[in-house]
């Protein structure tokens, strides 16, 4: 028997670039940035006081009232963008949901559930403790309210590698139709960590922008004038499906999910291998499970998070994998100059992107690459302005604090 | 990195060759094993807060647990104890297992599933917030206390440069974490996977939101009575912690390097309530369809099952659900054959390590051919009849098949069919 096919019939985004598909990826090829000063909690004592916020986001547009209450914000951008992946896949989950499951990764799960109740705890005492503080605030519930909400009762998991954990969850997911456990996933991740304790813990490890005065221009991968990432908050869910189900159903099908590749560095809390190495062997066991040649890669969606160790350390990576002369012609960007780092959802969100470069033959740019870091250079940036090119091949890159590596290789639909 | 070989219809199988834990009821395989086959309780008082303002002062503690015998002092000081606990579990299993780990530890990865740890950390760093602000919150606020961060430094302080990552699925997670790496072992992204979960939500936050949520058991006064799953006097559970990983790797790889194997894990099944934020669904049916998914998943038939190392939750809707399931998976005939225990009885729910602690209790039942107690249950509730409870002494039976559920709060279903290994038995 030969393993199923894994396809990509639906995406659904939750960003500051915009909700659902279109919004965003029309901001994203006019290299438009999402960030801001920060409006959900008041940042005045805080170092970094920037973010790419989700403006307009109104849950009720795809909740029930009364659902809405118990759910986290993180929660409601994950159903939300569940439901318009499934409505863009055109998919009934009537009936068929014994056979369709989640993957929901998330960094944090329910930040501002978590900070509201630790507050009234502190000054309240245990005897005014809601029972909602812990189904609220726990990091599965997103995955579990994604099954309630939408009726899919197979295998739902959600999984949890700091900045790498959507693209974990698209593989982990593809994985579970591949041993024939489901026939279709939503797959994907959501955070919604702007909030007073996950900002200062993360400004607190150097690793965020304190560009505070030019939002817009503080998220610049690759750039030598870059000083660390921008937070983000959204999801990023894709419909993965069974090759032959979707063409059962007559589905429009968007590329293929290849391969998945997925390593670990052993090196540090927060610094990546300087080697790049194990990066190296994440994108290998992604290219070579698709059985794909490295020579065959158009594109990739780099996880570019504008910290100084990070960028140029991917960028080795690329070229250890593609050699010098071939690296030199593969294009590379990192969308997060303009949606910042999503953090759990960001391998979601790009994935979406990704996708959208192959169907569409565009591909989105880094903006603000002003001046390459000459650490960086070696491969053919897409830089400030977005470029129509044919995508046959491309890797969506993401890399998480504690060593994670997770590497997706997607591709357009060949016939056998 | 070269793709195992496959055997059985183009399937491989998977041994378990190495058993770690750090848990309430002892430190290492050896220590578990006496405690459990001897129905002894792993609870007490609450020694990790202050519970002068709870009115639940119970737990499962993994007393006498020594980070510093598992790792440098300096770095056990950066992790929060669920971290401790996940490195000391995977050393454990890793020497268990007899199992090197070279070529710089390529194509060997480790799943640590949790529930909601480090809470203990994150608790504190935002006291930190709160009381003298953003400003004075710790660089390893974020190493501390994200969920990632057990597998994280299971991976950094064994070498491990295979797949990682923290399945996360409340109570289920230990089983999925299992199940998940399975599959890798199967699909060859990996020559051995360190499974399993760590897990400390003994902490204020967790303990007021669960009391909240009236499922903790109250009787302060007899902690090692107060886990009473399938009891009519059940009053809830205890909140436990642990650390637990089992190494997996192929089974011709495991026999080619001649290590003991302690099991097979031949199956793996995962469904979704869809049903309710807290409550299981209580017709039993989506529970069921995991464990069915298991048991297909294995190749194996209902009635095949010996043995059941149930959830048991101690809950009031929650454990009269189980025997309904498994009344549904198997049969009722099947089902009131089956020998049933809620190891929790004796170390507590370990939430998101619980149910990696259960799949190591069940993997050495199949070995010893000993059939841990349900502890406790002296008033059987009428709800809670029709499958074979082992009740309060461990039983010796010669046991083939078993099974190890988890449900987890969000409605996550997880069951594991674990087998005996032949050659050894």
């Amino acid at each position: 028997m030969t393993e199923p096919r894994v396809v990509v019939t639906g995406l659904g985004l939750v960003s500051c670039l915009g909700i659902g598909w279109r919004d965003a990826w029309a901001a994203a090829l006019a290299g438009r940035s999402g960030a801001g000063p920060i409006t959900r909690f008041d940042a005045s004592e805080h170092g970094s006081r920037i973010a790419c916020e989700v403006d307009g986001f109104a849950p009720e547009d795809f909740i029930e009232r009364r659902a809405l209450r118990r759910m986290d914000r993180v929660s409601q951008m994950a159903v939300a963008a569940g439901r318009l992946a499934l409505d863009d896949a055109r998919l009934s989950i009537d009936g068929e949901g014994d056979r369709a499951g989640a993957v929901i990764a998330t960094g944090n799960g329910g930040s501002e559930t978590f900070e509201e109740h630790n507050r009234a705890l502190a000054e309240r005492g245990a005897d005014r403790a809601s029972p909602l503080m812990v189904p609220v605030m726990i990091v599965n519930m997103s995955a579990g309210h994604v099954s309630m909400q939408l009726g899919l009762r197979g295998p739902t998991s959600c999984v949890v590698t700091a900045c790498a954990a959507g693209n974990h969850g698209i593989g982990d997911a593809a994985a579970i139709i591949r041993r024939g456990a489901a026939d279709v996933m939503l797959a994907g991740g959501a955070e919604a960590g702007i909030t007073s304790y996950c900002m200062a813990s993360l400004d607190a490890t150097r690793a965020l922008s304190r560009r505070n005065d030019a939002p817009e221009r503080a998220s610049r991968p690759f750039d030598a004038g870059r000083d660390g990432f921008v937070a983000a908050e959204g999801a990023g869910v894709l419909v993965l499906e069974r090759l032959e189900h979707a063409r059962e159903r007559g589905a429009e099908i968007i590329c293929e999910v290849r391969g998945y590749g997925a390593s670990s560095d052993a090196h540090h809390l927060t610094e990546p291998d300087p080697s790049g190495r194990w990066q190296v062997a994440a994108m290998r066991m992604a290219l070579e499970r698709g059985g794909i040649d490295p020579s065959e890669v158009d594109y990739v969606n780099a996880h570019g998070t504008s910290t100084a160790a990070g960028d140029p350390v991917e960028i080795g990576a690329i070229r250890a994998l593609l050699g010098d002369e071939r690296a030199a012609r593969v294009m590379v960007s990192s969308t997060k100059s303009m949606h910042g780092h999503a953090m759990g959802a960001a391998g979601g969100v790009e994935s979406v992107l990704t996708a959208l470069a192959i169907r569409e033959g565009q591909v989105p740019p880094t903006i603000n690459l002003d001046e390459l870091d000459p650490a960086c250079g070696g491969v053919d940036h897409v830089a400030n302005e977005r470029r129509a090119a044919p995508v046959r091949v491309a890797l969506s890159n993401s890399f998480g604090f504690g060593g994670h590596n997770a590497v997706l290789a997607f591709s357009a639909l060949e016939d056998e | 990195m070269t793709r195992p070989r496959p055997v059985d219809n183009g399937r491989v199988r998977v041994a378990v060759t190495g058993i770690g834990v750090v848990s309430p009821l002892g430190i290492g395989r050896e220590e578990l094993w006496r405690s459990v086959s001897a129905g002894r309780s792993g609870a007490g008082l609450i020694t990790l807060f202050d519970t002068s303002d709870s009115p639940v002062r119970i737990a499962c503690e993994a007393d006498g647990f020594e980070p510093s015998d598992f790792m440098d002092r300096r770095v056990a000081r950066r992790m929060d104890r669920y971290a401790q606990l996940a490195v000391a579990a995977g050393r454990l299993a890793l020497a268990d297992a007899g199992l090197s780990v070279d070529r710089d530890g390529e194509g060997i990865g480790t799943i640590i599933g949790n529930g909601g740890s480090g809470t203990i950390s994150r608790e504190e760093q935002h006291r930190v917030l709160m009381e003298r602000g953003p400003d004075r919150v710790s660089p390893f606020a974020i190493p501390l206390s994200v969920a990632n961060m057990g597998a994280g430094h299971v991976s950094i302080e064994l070498g491990l440069r295979g797949p990682v990552t923290a399945v996360c699925t409340a109570c289920a997670a230990g089983t999925d974490a299992v199940g998940t790496a399975a599959d890798i072992i199967r699909r060859g992204d990996a020559r051995a996977m360190l499974a399993g979960g760590a897990d400390t939500l003994i902490s204020p936050y967790f303990v007021a939101g669960f009391d909240a949520m009236r499922v903790l058991s109250h009787r302060n006064d007899d902690p090692a009575g107060a886990a009473r799953p399938f009891d009519r006097d059940r009053d809830g559970f205890l909140v436990g912690e642990a650390g637990a990983v089992l190494v997996l790797e192929p089974l011709e790889d495991a026999r080619a390097r001649g290590a003991h194997v302690i099991c097979e894990v031949a199956g793996y099944g995962a469904s979704a309530d869809a049903y309710h934020l807290t409550d299981p669904d209580p017709s039993g049916e989506p529970q069921a369809r995991a464990v069915t998914a298991a048991i297909r998943d294995a190749g194996i038939t209902p009635d095949e099952v010996d043995h059941v190392n149930a959830h048991g939750g101690a809950s009031r809707p929650g454990d009269p659900a189980e025997v309904r399931l498994l009344q549904l998976a198997l049969g009722e005939e099947a089902a009131a054959r089956v020998a049933v225990s809620a190891t929790k009885s004796m170390h507590g729910h370990c939430m998101g390590a619980t149910g990696a602690l259960e799949a190591a209790i069940t993997g050495l039942a199949l070995q010893e051919g000993v059939i841990p107690p349900t502890v406790n249950l002296h008033d059987l509730d009428p709800e809670c009849v029709g499958v074979d409870h082992v009740a309060n002494t461990a039983r010796t039976a010669d046991i083939r098949v078993a099974m190890s559920t988890s449900f987890g709060l969000g409605g996550h279903n997880a069951a594991l069919v674990l087998t005996r290994d032949e050659e050894a038995a």
